[in-house]
Order: structure tokens, then sequence, then C-alpha cells
């Protein structure tokens, strides 16, 4: 590889390539031509960078700047001035919303400041397309070093006193499984790599895959040392087509160097890896429908015990983790398992990625440690929320998770403290929510969720999702009657005790865990059918203010069901009857003038709708 | 229990109708206990354990068939339909039409004789089947796919996979083709159709449109993009529209939370979408043919 002045590593996760990150590349190499510079720089496809609310991005290297906003018609002049004169861009940088100097080091970034990278250590370092840059970067070290002078037992070892523990969101610990495998007579054993991410709001899984698919092949390939396989399957989302392409791109560059395949380094060891796709099930990440789904039998999960480790693919022994656990394996081998427990906290062992997303100044993907507060998550790493509207609470754990409210935010979190919330670690999706969201919608909206996507088999998973989206459709209708909130809880109580597999026993969760901490928020709706967060269709009114309004007619022209009326320099009026509560006027209307409110409860009663629009009277100045 | 007058009738005589005539007998009704098989028991004889504490069935239910059996106030009436029911709570009349049994239950003593010795009992008697021929337009591309998976372990998948890909949705006759070629009943393959969000086995529009309903996209907003794309296709969520153009359909999920809210059509994301950009994208796809 020859050695070049300057490389230029352009993000190219599913989120940036969604914003345009292979147009930017055209247009770079197009205008570094133009330059003449191909000789002296080079463009560099890396995976997901993390900042994906930044996206398009790229970071100049050796110089360490962050671009981010890229868009095509930028490109030849950052070419031209920071590459060719080498003076940085700074309308280009990311500039932090409260502040106005730019902040150009990579480094610097609060967002990246306080992360701390170990299954995420190549993002944006290395082409994910390329095994030779995974191996420049320390890649497949840990398996030479497994095959080469550990036997079985001793990589067992070290990952047990490592304490990693499941990734997937149950936190079993990942050494005590490998182990029970072991140990199981049965032959042949398979592993698998669970890539069925169906938690939305989280896409960690995905990223690994896209960003350093190698790391998670290493680290089942040294599974399968452990435990005495010889056959591998990933199983991933059919919604994840960059990401099977690179793994599957990676799978076939390491079949080629030897590292799969038989006699493995000239060991003897053997061992083969293929991709199985999902068909969007979100019950298919539960371990047990996942292995009938690869099957081809119905996806249901079944009773466990037996555990897939005892008894699962094919009837086999089967060790089956998360993407987050293969890929922290090769690490700890490498840097061994004393260093791996000293991070985290008593319980939680090492990095947690989360998707840091929602109503958050920086959305995008970190690496922090266990044991890391909300609030350095929240105001540190994502630099607050937008607008400087108020934190409400934090949902992780996906449909199965719960909210942690603004007097948890300085809890430090694990597996333990998550659950002891009424939440749970799930994958790690981490969605921040402000004023403006209702935690009974989020609740309905969870439990619709988990209803579509029960498959049937406890009925008090099937029904009780079903009951309970009932009576949380009636709250949000205005249509909640007194006992209501008791018939939730006992009702999801029921849920947890009496279903089989995860997704039945953790499905309340959102609903309990927001009655435990926004009880107020399910009675307003209840007694005072008033949605104090102005979401809830039925319970609000759009009202346009008569002494903003300057009558441009913009809300006019644009509202879908033409329910306001008015003329030019006339105040616009809306008329309730008509109105679908879309909410494309209150988008249209210019924020200097930001003449539509919603308004709730009692407040709706004088709103009718049936004035004539009047001439806007001149304002003094 | 002097105060107690009348008769109730529990129809169905599984576990739960048992259970419900025996409650109710003992607090001093007569009950008529109305079953339509030959026997009361219900699905629960035919388990042998239940869901989900792994209990013994038999073990549940044996002892309260043997207490109604022998309880001197429910009377069971089985191999019986329910004609007519009329009256108002309190004071109800049900007319019941008792099927033949064709054996004189009086003087049987259950001893099954009659069952071993019949002739036609354990006779199998197979079903006419009739060899599956796939149309023109898909066979060529269907007997490659299952060529290629069918030497593989747990082939169904990728099978449907290919073939919901290759055709945008599932074809009735393919299925049964499939079943045929490869040997799995078609009620099986039928059950993994439906089961999966991204198999359709109606047809799909050229281009699908996927609304992400992640949380992520919901907080920001995605379930007016779904109203406003409903509202410019005038179709709604699952349907096509008519030329065939565009199938309208909710994802969870597509792991591009830091775009919120976004939607995907075909395999292109389209992130941070407002309402108003969408009668512009439909033109755009509308244009390529």
């Amino acid at each position: 590889m020859a050695v070049r002045r300057i490389e230029l590593m352009l993000c190219t996760g599913t989120g940036c390539v969604a914003g345009g990150a292979f147009r930017i590349y055209e247009t770079l190499e197009k205008e570094i031509q133009k330059q003449g510079l191909e000789k002296e720089i080079s463009v560099i496809i890396t995976g997901c960078n993390g900042f994906c609310g930044q996206g398009p991005l790229m970071v100049v290297q050796p110089d360490e700047i962050f671009y981010g906003f890229l868009t095509p018609e930028d490109i030849p002049f950052l070419v031209q001035e920071h590459l060719l004169k080498g003076r940085p861009v700074k309308k280009l940088m990311f500039t932090p919303p409260e502040k106005k100097e730019p902040v150009p080091l990579l480094s610097e970034i609060p967002f990246f400041k306080k992360q701390m990278l170990v299954v995420l250590r190549n993002k944006g370092i290395i082409d994910p397309e390329k095994i030779d840059d995974y191996i420049a970067r320390d890649g497949y070290t840990a398996l030479e070093k497994v095959l080469s002078s550990m036997t079985p037992d001793d990589v067992i070892d070290e990952i047990t006193r490592s304490g990693l523990r499941g990734r997937g969101g149950g936190g079993f610990p990942t050494g005590t499984k490998w182990k029970i495998c072991r140990t199981e007579q049965k032959t042949p054993k398979y592993i698998i790599c669970n890539c069925d991410e169906g938690d939305p709001g989280a896409y960690m899984d995905r990223s690994v895959f896209e960003t350093d698919p190698h790391t998670v092949i290493e680290g089942m390939i040294i599974g399968a040392y452990a435990i005495g396989a010889s056959h591998a399957y990933i199983y991933a989302r059919t919604e994840y087509p960059l990401a099977i392409k690179r793994m599957d791109l990676a799978i076939s560059h390491a079949r080629d160097y030897g590292l799969l395949g038989k006699n493995i380094l000239g060991t003897g060891f053997s061992f083969n890896l293929e991709i199985r796709e999902g068909s969007g099930a979100f019950v298919c990440g539960e371990e047990t429908s996942l292995i009938h789904s690869i099957e081809g039998k119905g996806p249901e999960p079944r009773q466990r015990p037996p555990f897939p480790a005892q008894l699962g693919i094919w009837d086999c022994p089967t060790v089956i983790n998360n993407v987050e656990t293969w890929a922290n394996v090769p690490v700890i081998i490498n840097r061994g398992a004393d260093w791996f427990s000293k991070l985290g906290t008593e319980t939680s062992k090492g990095t947690k990625i989360f998707s840091l997303v929602g109503k958050i100044n920086n959305t995008g993907l970190i690496e922090v440690p266990m044991g890391i507060t909300l609030r350095e998550i929240v105001y540190d790493i994502g630099g607050g929320i937008p607008y400087d509207k108020k934190f409400k609470a934090v949902q992780t754990g996906g449909p199965s998770g719960g909210c942690m409210p603004d007097s948890m935010i300085d809890v430090p979190i694990d597996y333990e403290s998550l659950t002891e919330a009424g939440s749970m670690m799930g994958s790690g999706g981490m969605i921040v929510m402000d004023e403006d969201i209702c935690m009974v919608d989020v609740a309905k909206f969870f439990i619709q969720f988990t209803n579509d996507e029960s498959c049937g088999k406890c009925t008090t998973c099937r029904d009780g999702s079903e009951a309970l989206y009932e009576i949380l459709t009636n709250i949000t209708n205005g249509d909640g009657k007194e006992g209501d909130l008791e018939f939730l809880d006992e009702v999801g109580n029921a849920v947890k005790d009496a279903s089989m597999c995860g997704l039945g026993t953790t499905l309340p969760n959102p609903v309990l865990s927001t009655l435990k901490y926004f009880r107020d928020e399910y009675e307003a709706h209840i007694k005072e059918k008033r949605c104090p967060a102005l979401v809830c269709k039925n319970l609000i009114k759009y009202y346009i203010l008569p002494e903003k309004c300057t009558g441009c007619k913009l809300c006019l022209k644009n509202c879908p069901p033409d329910a306001i009326k008015g003329e030019l320099k006339h105040v616009h009026i809306i008329d309730q009857s008509k109105c679908t509560k879309c909410g494309t006027c209150l988008d249209v209307c210019p924020p200097k003038v930001s003449a539509i409110i919603k308004v709730t409860g009692k407040e709706m009663e004088n709103i009718t709708g049936i004035e004539e629009p009047y001439p806007v009277k001149r304002r003094k100045k | 229990m002097a105060d107690k007058v009348g008769a109730v009738a529990v129809l169905g005589g599984g576990i739960s109708g048992m259970q419900a005539a025996l409650d109710l007998a003992d607090s001093g009704l007569k009950v008529y206990l109305v079953d339509n098989k030959p026997a009361i028991g219900g699905v629960m004889a035919q388990l042998d354990k239940t869901f989900p504490t792994n209990d013994c069935a038999m073990c549940t239910m044996a002892p309260r068939l043997v207490e109604i059996g022998r309880h001197k106030d429910v009377e069971i009436i089985t191999l019986s339909d329910i004609e007519k029911v009329e009256g108002e709570a309190g004071n109800f009349k049900v007319i019941l039409n008792k099927k033949p049994r064709y054996i004189n239950e009086e003087k049987c003593t259950g001893c099954g004789t009659c069952i071993t010795n019949c002739p036609t009992r354990n006779k199998v008697q197979p079903i006419e089947k009739t060899k599956v021929e796939l149309e023109p337009q898909f066979k060529d591309k269907v007997t490659e796919i299952i060529r290629i998976n069918k030497g593989r372990e747990g082939p169904l998948m990728a099978i449907l996979q290919q073939i919901n890909t290759t055709f945008n949705y599932l074809p009735e006759n393919v299925l049964r083709y499939v079943s045929q070629e490869v040997g799995y009943p078609v009620s099986h393959i039928l059950h993994i159709a439906t089961f999966y969000s991204s198999f359709s086995i109606v047809p799909r529009g050229k281009h699908i449109i996927n609304i992400c309903m992640g949380t992520a996209c919901y907080v920001k907003g995605s379930e007016r993009l779904m109203e406003r794309f409903s509202d410019v296709l005038e179709i709604n969520e699952n349907e096509t529209t008519p030329d065939k153009l565009f199938t309208l359909k909710s994802v969870r999920c597509i792991g591009c939370c830091g775009l919120a809210p976004a939607a995907m059509i075909g395999d292109n994301v389209y992130g941070n979408l407002s309402t108003k950009d969408i009668p512009g994208i439909i033109e755009k796809y509308k244009t390529i043919v």
C-alpha cells in the first residue's frame, strides 16, 4: 500500500449513504484528480463513524479534522482550501449549538471525548471491505494466539474471568454459556451470531457489521474453537442489505486468507460460516425462535430448559450470542481478562454501545464504559435537548424496556440498575424524550408493536397485549375511565408472570414503568381529558393566534383537508370540523411568525372555528 | 341453599365447562352440561401437558370427570347442538337437538369392543393429489431457485425469500409447487409465508414504500409521514395502488435512527423526511419506469 500525505475517511454507514455519501465520494475523486492530487491523497471508505446526526461526514487524517453535513457542492471548495492550500474549512466543521466557534478536531468534539472504544475500536479507521486493513490493526492476532498457545479450556476461563455478559440484553455470562455447551457430549456443535436486531431505535449490530465485520468473524472462530464447534450461522435482518453485503464479502476474504474453512492457520482446526437472513419478525431475535427460523420451522419460541447450549439447532448443542458479544471476544483475548474486568461496574464489565437517538442534539452511536450516568450520556455526549426543551425521560431496551425519568439521571447504567428501574439493557437503544412527547402515547406505541409481533403462542402475550392496547387507545382517545390504571397494572403483571419467552415477559415494561413514573400524565388524560404533551389527537385542537397571524396563506395552501379559511392579509381560521390534526400548518408556519398553537383540556372549549377571516391589524412597531 | 331455584345449562363440556358445572352444582343448582361431541372433556383431554406450567393434563381433569359423572345434580347431555335460546337473564329456554348415536345408551357399558372390531376404522383413505404445474412466467426462475437451495440444511426460508424478492410476492401456485418439490406440507409453508412481515401472499407494487415506525422515527412524527403518503397515493397501509406502482407498508426500524423520521423505497433510504417532501418523492418514482 502506497503511503499518502492525506487520507480522507469518508463514512459510509447506512445513514450517511442515505444522505448521499457515495455522491460525495465520486465528487471527491473527481476533484482530487482535477487538482492532480491522486498520488498524495486517497479517499477511504469506512464504516459508520457513529455521529450519524451530522452525516454525510468525513474525517481528514492525519490532521484529525471532522467535517459534517457535506454536500457535493461543498467538495470543490473543500479540496482546494484544505487539501491544496492547507487551510481547514471552518464552515463545514462541527459547531455545538450553544457555541459560535467550531470544534475542528475529532478528539475534541464532546460527542467523541467521553467515549471508550473497544468493540468499535476500528470505526472510521479501516475500510470494512478490506481484510488487510483489519489485519493491520492487530486483526486475527487473537485468533493466532488462541490457536497456537491456548487450550479451549483456557479460552473459556479467560472469557469467564473477564466478566463478559451477553450484549443482546439478557446479560447471561458468556463464559458460563460456553462452558455448558463445551461439556455437552453430543456432537456436532454449532454457534450462531444473532444479528436480528429488532429493537426499534437500536442499530449497533448493523453498524458493527458495516464497520468492522472481521472482528465478529474472529470472535466467532475463537468461540468455535473454545466449545468445539465446526459450523456457524450468522442470522441477520433482511432490512440491513449493506450489512449483509459487507459481512458476505468479509467471509469470502477470510476464506481466501485461510482463516475460515479447513485446517485454519495450519493447526488442523476447521470452521465454516454462513449467513442466513431473517424476513422481518421481531420474535426471531429470541434465541429459540431464531433457531426455528433457520431450521425453516414455524418461528415460535419454545420452552426453556433445555437451553440452546444443551439442545439447539438441528437438536445439537448451540452457543448463540449477540454481535456485540462476539466482537468483544478478540479484544479480551488480546488485552487479557484482567484489563477487561477493570472496566465497568461491579457486576457489569466492559463497555456497551448505545444508539443515542430521539430528541437529542447529537444523534449517533456511542460506546461508553458500563457505569456511566445518563446525565453524562445526554448532556456531555449528546449535547442536550434541541431547542432548549426540557428533558423528560430516556427509553431503553426497546419494546421490552422502560422509561427512566429525569429523577434517575444520575444512576450509573448497568444491567442491574436498569432492571431495578423497571427497564432493561436490551440491545442498547436509548431514545431521548423531551417535554413534547406523551408518555401514554409512547406506551401505546410499544404495546401496539408487541401486540403485532407477538407470535400468538401464549394466550397471555397474545390477548394480554390486545387488552392493554385497547385500554391505552381508550385513554389516548379521551375515553379513559376510572379504574383503567389499576386494570393496566393487573393485566401487565399477569402477562409478565404467565408468558413463556422474553417477548411476553417484558412486553408490559413500557406500560408499567410509565405508570410508575408518569402516573400524573395518565390521570390528566382520564380525569381532565387533557394531553399535557399536546400529542393525542382527540384531546387537542390546533388554533391560529389572531394577534400573530400575518395572513400569508402558507398554511392555507398546505393544509391537506383544506380546513383553513382565509385570504391574503386576513387572519386565517381553522375549521375544526374539517381539521384532521395532521400538524402540517404548524410545520409550515414560519418560525418568525409562529402563529399556530396546540391547545388541550379546558382551553379547547372556546375554539369552534366558526368565525370568518378578518383583516390583519397593522402592528405598531 | 333453600332459596335456589331453577336450573343452569352449561354449554361446552371442556375443562372450564366442567369446573363451572361442578361449582354450580355444589352451590345447589341443577346443571345440564351440554356438549356437541360424543363425550365431555374437550381439548384438554387430548393434551399431554398444559402450557405454560407443564402440568399433566389428565391429572388436572380426571378428578373433575369422575366427580361430574357421579354428581347427583349434573346431567350430561352429549352429541347435542343448540337449536335455540330464548328468554332473558333469569329465565331462559334452551332447545337442543340431540343427534343419534346408533347405540343404545341404556345398555352400553363402554367396553370398546365395537371400536376395535370395526372393519373400516384403521383403513387409510388417501386423498387424490394432482400434480402442480407452474405458469410459464414463474417456471424457469422458480425451478432454478429450488435447484440451488434444495440440498442445503433448512432450505425453506431461503427459497421463500428468493421467490419473494424475485416476484415481489409469493404466488399461491408457486407455494404449492414448492410443497410438492421440496416436501413440506402446504400448511407449513403458509404458516411461514404469513408469519414474516416481509413476505406477501398478494401481489405488490413495483416500488415498496416502507415507512420506518421505529421508536426514534415515531417520536419524530413518522405516523404523520404515513398519513401523508396514504393521502398522496390514495391508498391505506398495506395496499397497492391500482397502477401497481406503489405499495405502502410500515417497517420495524430500518436502523437509520440518526436520520429519523426515515422511509425506505426499494433499497433507497430517505432520511429527515418532512410531510412537505412526499409529493415530490412520489413524482420522482412515477417517472422511473
